[in-house]
């Protein structure tokens, strides 16, 4: 279990980080998201220790972690880091050995991501003649080539074809599945929705939400129900009471509704012939949105 | 506890080595360059070493004397004679007549003519030591011509004529190898310079690609900024000092092949100091480069934040080499061997001409050592607070407030 605990970090009169709490499991694929500059990265950054906090602290396994734990971390900055002058096997040798591992594990761990990510024809060139598609592969590769007990991954889709988001959530899912927290950052909430279990919303340096998706959705007061009334277009619902229209779009409308929902069938029936009437549950997007407007 | 902080200071060392050997390995085996500018550097060392002989500097010089009528040829065994003792070579002909001998050196075929023992015909102005041979011997045949008339006998002559020389006492010891060790000391420094700014340069320009392009990051979530930057110091001072080696040792053997110099039975010990030099010089210099490095976050940036330091650098050469250039053993030479931005290529150039005292070799040390280490401390801790922030240029003022807190936890 990793955690973090009441994390704050200023940049000069910048406040980056202010009071930041969540907890990533074991084996959990956990979604962090957020507008720019919400403070996604500091976060990241610190759990590498690659910062340090102003106040709190990070603890995996129970435990603060120190230079020597995060030495079997796993970490994927943003902006991608590969020397670029520099061979994609011996890279990844280097990284591993960095990172602790004998020089024979090092090299088979560099050959076996190599393989696995499907850059082997390309093992023996330097980083600098791959397309950025095989780049990126290579510092998932560098991420992962020591075996981490953790893996923290800043905006690791970004700029990857379909394809290649396949292969690398499935690589993360198989990581995963070895019970390791894996910890990503993303704008493709889509995607965040699809892979994760549980996800943390930040805004202006605070946690907006955390916790396992489903939860996230189906809490709030209102229920929404999504409503598609034949030749009657959407104006219908205009001036419920205690309903509010949240989107209207090809003579759908969703609506969150307070109280019994009967009212609402019945005014749909009055104004035509109803073709689906249901439940919905708001989307990973809606939520954010709503928490970075509040 | 005490297993623990072993582990710790192990994993601080497989930092340092494994970042080291891997500068070591990339600018060496990986990278064409290296290769390159060590033949290059030595392409112009053999340069300066082989190309004087091959236009003939260092040949005795050569003069054609023409010598008309009987009265000028007693003067010819005299010339040759002295010409032989200071290592001229005079070739003599006999022209037909004054007019001959006028025409010849009028085309440059003889230097200078004597006509009848009583003139010397010069194109222009004669050559100086010609002319001062010349009229040596003039002077000695009349001499001996007015002695002979004199009645005075062939041995009282020769005793006046040509005593044996004088003999020279030196009042200090002579030393063969002078000439030899000023020119290596010249070279040295050269080569000195060129290493030391080559090297801290390929410090500062590393520090910044690594910043450049984000690699810092994934390195630093493996290790302290402090084992980065001595890796990579180590790891390039390293190749620094394999090149100057290389080319020291390469250098001195063609000299010495080429007899430009003869090798001083010390050389190795020349090649000793060099070597130690560059280590203190660089140990001074490439940590302040690599904060001119960490402060900026783009390449074209870095020229302008090393130029004070390249300037400190110019600066030393340039006293290091008009030192070379005339007396080793003058005040400003004297001061500036025991000051750390010059010493390093001040010190080696007194030590290599023979002039430093022991004990001044060992005060220059000593200060020197004091003040890289105040210099490392200083710049690691700026470079710490400078290596990950980006955009701007960070000020020094930012880049030491800045510096990382010591992980608590990690110290618990």
């Amino acid at each position: 279990m990793l955690e973090l605990q009441g994390l704050s970090r200023r940049y000069g009169d910048v406040v980056a980080l202010d009071d930041l709490s969540f907890t990533v499991r074991d084996g959990q694929m956990f979604g962090f998201v957020g507008p720019n500059g919400a403070g996604k990265t500091t976060t990241m950054r610190i759990v590498l220790g690659v910062l340090e906090p102003d106040r709190g602290e990070v603890r995996w396994r129970g435990r603060p972690v120190d230079a020597e734990t995060r030495r079997r971390f796993g970490y994927m900055p943003e902006e991608r880091g590969l020397y670029p002058k520099m061979r994609v096997r011996d890279q990844l040798e280097y990284f591993a050995r960095l990172h602790g591992l004998p020089t024979a594990d090092a090299e088979r761990a560099a050959g076996h991501w190599i393989e696995r990510l499907g850059v082997a024809e390309r093992a023996g060139d330097r980083v600098e003649q791959l397309s950025l598609g095989n780049q990126q592969r290579v510092q998932l590769a560098a991420a992962l080539v020591h075996d981490p007990e953790v893996l923290v991954l800043d905006e690791p889709f970004s700029g990857l074809d379909p394809v290649g988001v396949d292969v690398l959530a499935e690589v993360l899912a198989g990581r995963a599945a070895e019970g390791i927290p894996v910890i990503f950052s993303s704008h493709q909430l889509e995607l965040v929705e699809r892979l994760c279990e549980a996800v943390a919303i930040i805004n202006h340096g605070r946690l907006v939400a955390a916790g396992p998706v489903e939860e996230l959705r189906s809490s709030g007061g209102q229920r929404r129900y999504q409503v598609e009334v034949a030749d009657a277009g959407t104006d219908w619902s205009d001036g419920l009471e205690g309903v509010t229209v949240l989107e209207k779009a090809n003579g759908r409308v969703v609506l969150a509704v307070d109280g019994d929902e009967q009212r609402v069938l019945d005014a749909a029936r009055a104004a035509g012939r109803v073709v689906s009437f249901g439940a919905v549950q708001p989307t990973l997007a809606e939520l954010f949105r709503q928490a970075v407007q509040e | 506890m005490s297993a623990a902080r072993r582990h710790d200071r192990t994993s601080t060392w497989d930092g340092i080595r494994l970042t080291a050997r891997r500068e070591l390995v990339e600018r060496t085996r990986r990278d064409r360059a290296f290769l390159i500018s060590t033949l290059v550097t030595l392409a112009i060392l053999f340069a300066i070493i082989f190309l004087p002989r091959l236009f003939g500097a260092g040949d005795p010089k050569e003069f054609s004397v023409g010598l008309v009528g009987g009265a000028s040829q007693p003067l010819g065994q005299v010339l040759t004679a002295q010409g032989q003792a200071i290592g001229v070579r005079l070739k003599l002909q006999q022209p037909a007549s004054a007019a001959d001998a006028e025409a010849a050196v009028r085309d440059g075929k003889l230097d200078l003519a004597v006509l009848d023992g009583r003139e010397l015909v010069a194109k222009a102005e004669a050559d100086e030591q010609l002319n001062v041979l010349v009229q040596g011997a003039a002077r000695g045949v009349r001499a001996q011509q007015t002695l002979e008339r004199a009645g005075v006998g062939q041995g009282d002559i020769q005793a006046a004529l040509a005593p044996p020389p004088l003999p020279v006492r030196s009042l200090e010891p002579v030393d063969e190898d002078a000439q030899s060790k000023r020119r290596i000391a010249t070279v040295a420094v050269f080569l000195l310079y060129g290493q030391l700014i080559g090297y801290c340069v390929a410090v500062a320009t590393g520090v910044v690609e690594e910043k450049a392009t984000r690699v810092v990051e994934v390195l630093l979530a493996a290790v302290r900024p402090v084992q980065l930057l001595a890796g990579k110091i180590i790891g390039i001072g390293l190749v620094g000092l394999l090149q100057l080696a290389i080319i020291g040792v390469a250098g001195l053997a063609a000299a010495t092949a080429a007899g430009v110099i003869t090798l001083p039975p010390d050389a190795a010990a020349t090649i000793a100091s060099v070597l130690l030099w560059f280590l203190l010089g660089y140990g001074f210099y490439s940590s302040l480069f690599a904060v001119a490095g960490a402060i900026v976050s783009r390449q074209e940036e870095v020229q302008n934040t090393t130029t004070p330091l390249n300037l400190l650098l110019v600066g030393s050469f340039f006293v290091a080499f008009s030192t070379s250039l005339g007396n080793t053993d003058t005040t400003l030479s004297k001061v500036t061997s025991f000051l750390p931005p010059t010493a390093p290529l001040v010190m080696p150039l007194r030590i290599a001409a023979g002039d430093a005292a022991l004990w001044q070799v060992a005060v220059s040390l000593v200060i020197m050592l004091v003040s890289i280490v105040a210099v490392v401390i200083l710049a690691s801790r700026l470079y710490e607070g400078a290596i990950l922030r980006t955009g701007a240029r960070v000020k020094l003022r930012d880049a030491w407030r800045g510096a990382r807190r010591q992980p608590a936890a990690g110290r618990a």
